[in-house]
């Protein structure tokens, strides 16, 4: 955990990025991802609508922009974002998304079965790398309802909840991992079908400085499928 | 324009280093260059950058230090030596100028100057530096491939380049309606879409 908020360090105050350029990246990746794994196709609702749902900090900025672009790839985005930062970046991106004909949701569709109904899949950016300590309503319910539900889960840099090394064998199990930089130490638990990799921003010399080993990205693609 | 990514077809480099040289002009256009230079590196190709007069721009400013703490080189002078040039690069990524002047004044004029007499291939961002962009040109540069943002400007129907590509893609629904814009349909998750080749 350390590592990676020291690698994003370094990249805001050595390389001079700015959140919103990586978390930009970042969101597009996942969205990318997103649609290798789930193409509309093989949605069951007759519309691809996609559920994301957004934590209060940087993880729920990533699902924003995700959102946006699944928009633009021809999905059906729903945004549940009980708890927006009172910050420009995020007014930004959520006006982005509203003028952009994505709803939000006033309420979480609390009932397990709804949301199945509803929806083909669940995008989790509620929690990320920084996540730390006990989990606190409205999120404590909402992680209880997905545990719940059938539909599949694709969590963004690290399933919520999870504790960010040692995951957490009776918290979500979700069917899609975006990692984003790097893998953090919790993926070696993640058991489901596909993980991928995402945020083709980090310079050689960093992958260096930390050792990251990371695969080479294939062609001009912004993801690379681990598994 | 600050997360704008250009991706660059892949075409199979003559030089064994895959080595470009972006050229960068005062304004956005030239800020667009910066960020597709550091992806290219991303990507593994060998930009070098010339960026002669630097915008004051707080935004454009990290994009130059983004640049630099990725080892991109930026060049000190460009040399008026075309053979130099042509020697030295596979290709010359033009981001010197967009649809916000025209011929422009210096160094861009003498930028151009030169550029009108390489020989190795000129990739152009939304407009062919020079060219008018609703008219297009008359003597002014010929790229071989034009990337134009968000949607083609009037001039490119004066481009008589191998590829003409749309890029970024993020315009909204409604705004593309509001402004007639049409814009192709771009494959899948691609954020750049070739449009039927000129000739």
């Amino acid at each position: 955990q350390e590592e990676a908020q020291a690698i994003d360090q370094e990249l805001f105050t050595e390389y001079k990025f700015s959140v919103d350029q990586l978390m930009e990246l970042a969101g597009l990746s996942c969205a990318t991802a997103i649609a290798k794994a789930y193409p509309p196709s093989s949605f069951t609702t007759s519309q691809p609508a996609v559920l994301v749902l957004c934590g209060p900090g940087n993880n729920g900025g990533d699902g924003l922009v995700c959102a946006r672009h699944l928009k633009m790839f021809g999905y059906d985005p729903t945004v549940y974002y009980p708890k927006r930062p009172n910050k420009p970046l995020f007014e930004g991106l959520t006006t982005q998304c509203q003028k952009m004909d994505i709803p939000f949701l006033p309420e979480f569709p609390a009932e397990a079965a709804l949301i199945d109904e509803l929806y083909g899949l669940v995008v989790d950016a509620i929690f990320g790398f920084s996540f730390k300590g006990a989990v606190r309503e409205p999120f404590s319910s909402i992680l209880s309802t997905l545990e719940r539900i059938t539909v599949p889960i694709a969590s963004i840099d690290i399933p919520s909840g999870w504790d960010v090394e040692k995951g957490k064998a009776d918290g979500l199990q979700p069917d899609m991992l975006i990692s984003l930089t790097a893998p953090k130490k919790a993926a070696m638990h993640f058991t489901g079908r596909y993980h991928f990799l995402g945020g083709r921003f980090v310079p050689t010399a960093l992958q260096e400085k930390y050792a990251l080993n990371l695969p080479p990205y294939p062609g001009t693609d912004c993801v690379l499928q681990l598994t | 324009p600050a997360s704008s990514r250009q991706a660059f077809p892949l075409p199979s480099l003559p030089r064994k280093q895959p080595t470009v040289l972006v050229v960068c002009g005062p304004a956005q256009n030239g800020a667009i260059g910066l960020v597709c230079a550091r992806h290219l590196r991303i990507f593994d190709y060998e930009p070098t950058i010339f960026y002669p007069k630097r915008s004051p721009d707080p935004l454009y400013r990290d994009f130059t230090t983004q640049c630099e703490k990725m080892d991109i080189p930026f060049l000190s002078y460009l040399p008026t030596e075309v053979q130099l040039i042509n020697d030295a690069y596979n290709a010359v990524v033009d981001a010197v100028l967009g649809a916000e002047a025209g011929e422009g004044r210096e160094p861009c004029a003498a930028i151009l100057a030169t550029l009108k007499h390489i020989r190795i291939p000129i990739i152009s961002l939304d407009v062919p530096s020079g060219w008018d962009v609703e008219a297009g040109s008359s003597g002014g540069i010929s790229p071989d491939v034009l990337v134009s943002l968000s949607a083609p400007k009037q001039c490119a129907r004066h481009f008589l380049g191998r590829q003409h590509f749309v890029a970024g893609r993020f315009l909204p629904y409604d705004v593309q309606k509001k402004f007639e814009l049409n814009p192709p349909e771009y494959p899948g998750t691609e954020c750049v879409v070739a449009l039927r080749a000129p000739r």
